[in-house]
């Protein structure tokens, strides 16, 4: 088995076809309003909440998405636990300890696996039934283990946060009985990891504020790009919020909230004026006959 | 307080009950004990390390999440172990985290060997019908020849660990008896089978030549 | 299956710039379920392609065979969710099919009363969804009766009622707009 195992190799039945953040920015479609003059009957909040017409498919599509990440998650902390020699933490090796915390993750992940494929039967959803991205697992496959904690842990983990919060406040709106139960659950789970991700990224550098640096700023990149060109921030505009207050459970300072607060919204901006562009593009095509 | 009848009571009793059948002879001093243990927790080391790095190369979703849960309970094994061993006067734990020899070594480099998306078979076969069965037999004999007394950690330890090892071997052994079903499978599983055991018998065992002791007369005593 | 349909179906728009979609394929899916449903008018179908979102809307300008039928689609209603912004001849069966049942209970009288769709409530959309879907289903049109059903109790509430009343509006064939909306 190699030491670092490429995206594009994951291993999956012919139920999955995979896709990436590229591929999905290339679609030019958008459910946010790019020019308010130009403002059609979209809905006035892309929040999902079950109040929006598309509730339940909107849930039912976010969930497998969260499938699909769980089972990233699952495969991106059994790398780590693979992928480096235990030892004192510098260079190529991990302390033993943050192996065996990896080795939790992928428990807690396998379960989480379990968790969403039940709920997504339950939602009516088949397995692969919507494609999927793998940017999670790339955030993944940083040779860098510390980087690999900013961007899964602390970045990834942190975006579960956000929507797990988002779909327990969901199924609570909806009275679904089972879907507000498990996704606390899993909603404790990502808090300890993204915990886990915090204390281990402060305990490794802690003689390195270069690397924490990289670290910090790779955190960032990933946050953006998990931003999916606004699909998580602050504002209605978003289907999914920041939750705030877990994650400050899960070691990150305000200031940080704030910071990817910020870049949700950038995200947004960039994204609306990328679909401009498109637009204008499009309209400038000789309309067919 | 108390009445006449209680106060003719004593309070003198053996210090062993009459069902306490343990026994203060065990096979292994510290020294042994702790060598074992160290081969142990390397062992279940490069289980977790393996088990955690073939989650994302086998399609089949069962066996990917039974993967990453097994990876768990191994790391938890070797986290007693590792914690086990400055217990055991080993006050530097990566010294006798080793592989009991070079044959070990290298029968985990040909379990781990197979990597491609279509070897599920294979890597299913060198955890649960070699490796396992063989933590299976060195825990046995560990536990059952151990002083029941004084070292009584160990033994806890190990019967802890035990269920976990049947319990894993059976997900595995299913999962390889559901996956197993063509002529060709057979074939499959039997050769790479035969080619990790070959290796392993090589190794004798997971601690080396009397990993589940010897059942052979020796000149020395013995039977 | 009903007698050959005589329907003279058009989309909107001709050609598609977000989505790699072909108005030819969302005519022969149409065609098909007119022949399917035995419906004989005029189809026009709207295809909203700048979003990926899939409402879909069913209106009739009148209630005889030769009242336009008009089905509105946003573009994820009609789209292989595995492969974005590609087409989908089966999602867009479930889709279009729904939404043309639809506009055929739109021809009846007893549905004089029902609101147009964009004035629907949730619950009301929620339940001609489950009546449209479970007609289709019998007809062999590859549905997922646990969607539709978790759709329902979002409306409708997780209960053992709730359950009753979706299985009554699935097996349903004939059913007016005030029985339609009664609920659980
Ligand atoms: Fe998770
Ligand atoms: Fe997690």
């Amino acid at each position: 088995m190699r030491q670092f195992f490429p995206v594009d190799d994951l291993a999956r039945d012919e139920r999955f076809v995979q896709t990436n953040m590229a591929e999905r920015m290339k679609d030019a479609r958008t459910t946010v309003d790019v020019d308010a003059a130009t403002a059609k009957s979209r809905a006035s909040s892309n929040r999902l909440t079950p109040d929006r017409h598309d509730a339940s498919d909107g849930a039912r599509s976010l969930m497998h998405g969260i499938m699909v990440g769980e089972i990233q998650a699952l495969e991106g902390a059994g790398r780590t636990a693979h992928d480096f020699e235990a030892g004192d933490g510098s260079g190529d090796t991990i302390p033993f300890e943050l192996k065996l915390d990896m080795a939790r993750q992928a428990w807690d992940e396998a379960r989480h696996v379990e968790i969403s494929v039940k709920l997504s039967d339950w939602m009516g959803t088949e397995l692969g039934q919507f494609a999927e991205n793998t940017v999670l697992f790339e955030a993944a496959c940083s040779n860098d283990p510390i980087l690999r904690l900013a961007g899964v842990n602390r970045a990834l983990e942190g975006l579960a946060i956000d929507v797990f919060t988002q779909m327990k406040e969901f199924g609570n709106l909806a009275g679904d009985p089972y879907l507000e139960f498990c996704e606390d659950w899993m909603l404790a789970d990502e808090v300890t990891h993204v915990k886990m991700g915090s204390d281990w990224l402060r305990k490794v550098t802690e003689n390195d504020p270069d690397r924490r640096k990289k670290a910090l700023e790779f955190q960032q990149v990933v946050d953006k790009l998990f931003s999916f060109g606004g699909a998580r921030g602050e504002t209605d505009e978003s289907p999914i919020g920041l939750a705030r207050r877990f994650r400050e459970l899960a070691g990150f300072s305000d200031d940080e909230v704030d910071t990817i607060s910020m870049m949700d919204q950038e995200a947004l901006d960039e994204r609306k004026e990328a679909i401009r562009a498109f637009h204008a593009q499009a309209d400038a095509q000789p309309t067919p006959a | 307080m108390g009445n006449s009848e209680t106060e003719t009571q004593t309070t003198v009793r053996a210090p062993f009950t009459p069902w306490d059948r343990r026994e203060l002879p065990g096979l292994f001093d510290v020294e042994e004990t702790a060598r074992r243990v160290g081969n142990y927790k390397w062992t279940e080391m490069k289980l977790f390390e393996a088990l955690g790095g073939w989650i994302a190369t086998v399609p089949e979703l069962d066996v990917k999440m039974r993967f990453g849960t097994h990876c768990y309970h191994h790391s938890w094994h070797a986290d007693i172990w590792h914690k086990r061993l400055p217990e055991l006067r080993e006050m530097k734990p990566e010294r006798l985290t080793a592989p009991a020899n070079e044959a070990m070594e290298r029968f985990i480099e040909a379990m781990t060997e197979p990597e491609a998306a279509e070897l599920t078979i294979e890597k299913l076969v060198g955890v649960y019908r070699v490796l396992i069965p063989r933590f299976i037999g060195a825990y046995t004999y560990h536990r059952n020849n151990a002083s029941e007394i004084t070292d009584a950690p160990t033994v806890r330890f190990i019967n802890f660990i035990l269920q976990d090892e049947y319990d894993d071997w059976r997900d595995g052994e299913m999962l390889l008896q559901s996956l197993i079903t063509t002529p060709d499978h057979v074939r499959r599983a039997a050769e790479h089978q035969a080619k990790l055991e070959a290796i392993m018998v090589e190794a004798g065992g997971i601690t080396g030549p009397g990993s589940i002791g010897t059942s052979v007369s020796t000149t020395e005593g013995g039977a | 299956m009903a007698a050959v349909s005589t329907a003279k179906i058009t989309v909107t728009p001709s050609e598609f710039h977000f989505v790699k979609y072909e108005a030819q394929d969302i005519v022969d899916v149409v065609t098909e379920l007119a022949e399917m449903l035995g419906v004989a008018n005029p189809i026009h179908v709207i295809v909203d392609e700048s979003t990926p979102l899939s409402k879909l809307a069913a209106e009739a300008d009148g209630t005889s065979s030769d009242s336009t039928l008009t089905l509105r689609a946003e573009s994820g209603a009609l789209e292989n969710t595995k492969r974005f912004t590609h087409f989908s001849a089966d999602a867009a069966r479930g889709s279009l099919g729904r939404t043309l049942l639809r506009a055929k209970d739109r021809l009846r009288s007893d549905y004089a009363e029902a609101p147009d769709d964009f004035d629907l409530s949730l619950a009301e959309n929620a339940a001609w969804d489950t009546y449209c879907a479970g007609r289709l289903d019998r007809m062999g049109v590859k549905l997922n009766k646990q969607r539709w059903l978790y759709n329902y109790r979002n409306r409708f509430g997780f209960s053992d009622d709730g359950d009753a009343a979706f299985e009554r509006l699935w097996s349903a064939d004939d059913l007016s707009w005030t029985e339609l909306i009664a609920g659980p």
